[in-house]
């Protein structure tokens, strides 16, 4: 991941999680790809000569935290669908705001995913290097952007 | 005057959002019906009364480009004023949609503290067309 597009996710991240979720991330020093999250999202950029991936791995108490703050109700009423749709929708509006930082009218948005990681299925375990950021002080989550060729 | 709305968005939790921003927004609210996708939305419409309706553009079976597109064949609802809250970035879709017909649009990420007054502008209860710097309405 270069440094120009760390800086710009790193200002969508912020924007993104202060402005709808309530939450102020820090960014980390650390080693990436160190801690095990357990929500991961996704949105792909596409145009005909390539496409970008976005993928954001979050912890359950992150991802409940700022679902709860999201929808504006208690931690204790949410239930996984919820943080599935909401970590969606944290993707897609990250997606979306990197896509007008980039000012390239060629990409189109895709449909955003999200999924629980299941510690069990390496597969789907795996946790992605990338840019690690926190939440008063304790590991958080991790974004990746990998840009493609088709 | 309390206007019934219809919030369209393939996402549970941004429906959600968006009827809290609402609520919390002093903007006046009746009956308020949820769809998850155009075509849903066309279904829902039928033999109801609506006075706004908010809409993603991005939704799977039917997006926000072929719901317009419908909608404005209906003569009970072509005059229906239509707003897209939307991640779309791409200057010349949002154009598209605004020639469509659609009344403005608010990208997200939104500031809730501005929706009730931008929708306010668009039911006609206030002057100007503009709020924020990421909202965008039509000359009406």
């Amino acid at each position: 991941m270069g440094s120009e597009w760390e800086q710009v996710l790193k200002e969508v991240i912020s924007e993104v999680l202060e402005t709808m979720f309530f939450a102020m991330v820090e960014f980390e020093q650390g080693v990436p790809g160190t801690h095990p999250f357990d929500f991961e999202s996704e949105i792909l950029l596409l145009k005909p000569d390539g496409k970008i991936v976005i993928s954001l791995q979050v912890s359950e108490e992150f991802a409940r935290m700022t679902t709860a703050d999201f929808l504006g109700i208690g931690q204790d009423q949410i239930e996984d669908d919820d943080i599935e749709d909401s970590m969606k929708e944290l993707a897609n509006m990250i997606g979306g705001l990197y896509h007008a930082r980039i000012d390239d009218a060629q990409w189109e948005l895709g449909i955003p995913r999200a999924w629980k990681i299941d510690s069990d299925a390496p597969d789907t375990a795996k946790s992605i290097p990338g840019l690690e950021f926190g939440f008063f002080g304790e590991p958080a989550g991790s974004i990746n952007l990998v840009h493609l060729p088709v | 005057m309390a206007y019934n709305i219809l919030i369209i968005d393939d996402s549970k939790s941004m429906r959600k959002v968006i009827l809290k921003t609402l609520q919390l927004s002093g903007f006046q609210l009746g009956e308020c019906l949820e769809a998850s996708n155009g075509q849903e939305a066309l279904d829902v419409l039928e033999g109801k009364w609506i006075d706004l309706i908010l809409s993603d553009v991005h939704m799977p079976v039917m997006d926000g480009f072929g719901f317009i597109r419908s909608l404005k064949t209906k003569d009970m609802f072509k005059n229906t004023p239509l707003v897209f809250v939307t991640t779309e970035a791409n200057e010349d879709r949002l154009n598209e949609l605004m020639d469509l017909g659609a009344r403005g649009y608010i990208r997200k990420p939104f500031r809730p503290e501005e929706i009730g007054a931008f929708l306010s502008t668009i039911m006609g209860e206030t002057d100007g067309f503009r709020v924020g710097t990421s909202i965008e309405g039509s000359d009406f």
